[in-house]
């Protein structure tokens, strides 16, 4: 079965190339125009990744990727003007997984879904773990905290994954990005900390002051059982 | 200022100019006035000094009339002392042919022969004269009834110094006053020419960059014109730059879109590359090239205008300087050379933005592979305090009159002429530039051996603008959207200086 994936961006145009080029490369396209359609779309029927720009009328993308986590954890890109922005801090704070930059290479964003796509399938990585008040299911693809379940997008969980089965060691963020995200080199270190912030808000009691999730400073993160 | 003639004096500074007109101002002014005093004073005291003499020679004339007349053969000497003299008087008579004098040193012939003539022959007369080199005055009355003349001399000599010291001192007070003048000349030009310091340097300032440099407005009404006439045209230049900065921002981003269509819609024609007929293959390769050019132009138009309008950031990241150089030039494509990393600096790790030292790298392979045939050494090699990235090729080397100037925008040398299709968008170098720049570092290109270029980048080991992105709060578009307030523990990294360069 081809993965669906829910194209949100407002210029028609780019819509329908984009739409060629990732029905080449055998994806499912659903297109929507504006946040109010993708919306409601995935509403009506969810898709395996999202790719959403960040400028649209009506409710941005920010908000809608806000909206979208809400309800659900499926991986989300969004399209960025600009790399260097607020825009891509704010989306990653949003709930995005990924972005890409316009004008983008096909080849570029197949390659970043076929990362995301690949990280929500496979779940291997240590057996259940746990720690503090925190137990991780990677079979089960969940994460409970006093026993009740906390709501982890899929790129939280395999970061969760990644730093509970390197329990104890630093991580750089060069090493997180290739084994979460599947960058090289140049990956962005920025996809690495707000996803760590993110993280945290949801295993810590006191995200400010986190027990588990550490900063080594000048070097990465490691878990601290 | 507005141009003048050639006027050697305009070479001289203002203020020496002010300085110069006032002590002339000085000097004319102190001239007059010492002359008009001198001439005025010197008429005076001669005129005192005449009226003087002549009464105490009426006075000396009339007693030795009397005593003359009193018998028929008097004591000449006795007379003369009787007679009421000053020092430096001398008196002489004639008497029947006969002179006495009061001195040795006089006698009828110290008497000027005109005026002895006249007063012989019955006139009164005065006369000024020379007598030994000193002025003298003599006054001659003739004394009929007695059947002789009286005559008084009168030296004048200390009239003459009295005159001599008034203008030595006159001459004094006028230089006096000339130094005084170009001293308040020279005070009034340094004091009303502070402002256009404060002008200068402010426009000194804004030329270094920082624009928004302005003036303080002054209580001096005259200061104040001038202050708000400067600020206004600074706030001219900003609202002009800025709106060109816009401008070129605003085309940028516009351009965006549709080359996201034909950069997507070329994959798609791409992936059926092989499908195509052979024809149809090669305009697509052509218009493949042509839009990937496009595209890096694009990039590097978007990068500048980041620049220009001060919203470009380091993502600062700490890095081994010798891997990221190996990946830059493997990414570049400049996979035959091995990259060289000194020992020294081996391992060093140091707060980078690795995306922007991958342009770097990139641009400069670029440039070497379209002006120079390509690299010949790509060296990573220690400098006090930084470490330096060098891209050598293999030339021609460029020219030191454009060493400068390839590292502006669009500039292309002329060893650029010589190439048919280029795929650099004319911005690389200055984008090296810039990125470098950013990091606090140097780019700059020299002579290697036999007419190869060394284009050198030097990294400081403390970047200058650290702190960002990663410590920076992001302020969200939207507001109140962010689940929680940003703490301390969200700092992540920070920058370290790297221990040592080996």
């Amino acid at each position: 079965m081809s993965s669906r994936i829910l194209l949100v961006e407002d210029d028609e145009r780019i819509r329908a190339s984009t739409r060629l080029a990732l029905e080449d490369e055998g994806y499912e396209v659903e297109e929507a125009g504006s946040g109010e359609v993708a919306l409601n779309r995935f509403s009506e029927q969810a898709a395996d990744v999202v790719l959403l720009d960040l400028m649209l009328p009506g409710i941005d993308g920010f908000e809608c990727c806000r909206l979208l986590r809400r309800t659900s954890a499926v991986p989300v890109i969004m399209v960025t003007a600009r790399t260097d922005t607020h825009d891509v801090i704010a989306g990653l704070e949003a709930g995005a997984d990924d972005y890409v930059t316009k004008p983008f290479v096909a080849k570029e964003l197949t390659a970043r879904i076929k990362a995301l796509l690949r990280r929500a399938r496979s779940t291997g990585g240590p057996s259940a773990l746990s720690f503090g008040d925190i137990e991780v299911r990677p079979d089960e693809g969940t994460v409970l905290r006093k026993g009740n379940e906390v709501h982890c997008t899929r790129t939280e969980f395999r970061l969760l994954c990644e730093l509970a089965a390197n329990a104890g060691k630093v991580l750089s963020r060069e090493q997180l990005l290739d084994r979460v995200w599947g960058y090289d080199y140049f990956g962005d270190g920025r996809l690495v900390d707000v996803h760590v912030r993110r993280l945290r808000t949801k295993i810590e009691a006191d995200p400010g002051n986190p027990r588990h999730v550490m900063t080594v400073r000048g070097m990465g993160y490691k878990l601290a059982i | 200022m507005l141009q003048h003639g050639w006027r050697p004096w305009r070479r001289l500074g203002l203020r020496s100019r002010v300085t110069v007109a006032f002590a002339l101002g000085a000097l004319a002014l102190s001239a007059t006035m010492a002359t008009l005093t001198y001439f005025t004073a010197r008429q005076f005291i001669l005129h005192e000094r005449e009226t003087a003499i002549l009464r105490q020679a009426y006075v000396n004339a009339s007693l030795a009339r009397s005593s003359l007349l009193r018998s028929h053969s008097p004591d000449i000497t006795q007379l003369f002392s009787s007679l009421d003299t000053v020092p430096g008087s001398m008196s002489v008579l004639e008497r029947h042919g006969t002179w006495y004098a009061t001195s040795f040193s006089v006698g009828e012939n110290s008497i000027p022969a005109s005026l002895r003539r006249l007063v012989l022959h019955g006139t009164p007369a005065t006369q000024h004269f020379a007598l030994d080199g000193s002025a003298q005055m003599v006054v001659g009355v003739p004394l009929p009834a007695a059947d002789a003349a009286y005559f008084e001399v009168f030296s004048l000599a200390e009239l003459a110094r009295t005159l001599q010291i008034l203008a030595l001192a006159l001459t004094g007070a006028a230089l006096v006053t000339t130094a005084a003048g170009a001293v308040t000349g020279r005070w009034a030009s340094s004091r009303a020419l502070r402002p256009l310091g404060e002008v200068s340097k402010a426009a000194e300032t804004i030329a270094g960059g920082k624009l928004e440099t302005r003036l303080l407005t002054a209580d001096d009404p005259d200061l104040s014109a001038l202050a708000a006439s400067f600020n206004r045209m600074s706030d001219a230049l900003l609202e002009r730059i800025s709106r060109e900065v816009r401008f070129t921002s605003d085309v940028s981003h516009e351009l965006r879109s549709p080359l996201t269509t034909l950069a997507t819609s070329l994959g798609v024609l791409e992936a059926h590359h092989d499908e195509l007929p052979p024809r149809s293959r090669r305009a697509l390769d052509l218009l493949t090239a042509e839009i990937r050019k496009f595209q890096r132009t694009l990039d590097d138009l978007l990068e500048i205008s980041r620049m220009d309008t001060g919203s470009a950031e380091l993502l600062l990241d700490d890095v081994d300087v010798g891997e990221l150089a190996r990946h830059a030039a493997d990414a570049a494509g400049a996979t035959r050379i091995p990259v060289d990393v000194d020992p020294a600096v081996a391992g060093l790790r140091l707060s980078l933005d690795k995306r922007r030292i991958e342009r770097v790298v990139a641009n400069l392979v670029t440039n070497a592979a379209q002006y120079a045939g390509g690299v010949t050494r790509f060296a990573v090699e220690p400098a006090p305090g930084a470490v330096r990235l060098v891209v050598a090729d293999c030339g021609p080397g460029v020219p030191v009159a454009e060493r400068e100037r390839i590292f502006e925008r669009f500039y292309r040398g002329q060893a650029a002429g010589d190439r048919g299709a280029t795929d650099g968008s004319g911005l690389g170098l200055s984008l090296v530039a810039e990125h470098v720049r950013l990091h606090g570092g140097r780019v700059w290109v020299e002579d290697g051996h036999g007419g190869e270029n060394r284009f050198v980048v030097e990294l400081p080991y403390e970047t200058r603008e650290t702190h960002e992105t990663h410590e920076t709060p992001s302020p969200a578009r939207t507001n109140g959207s962010r689940d929680r307030p940003f703490t301390a523990t969200d700092v992540s990294f920070e920058t370290e200086t790297p221990q040592g360069a080996g």
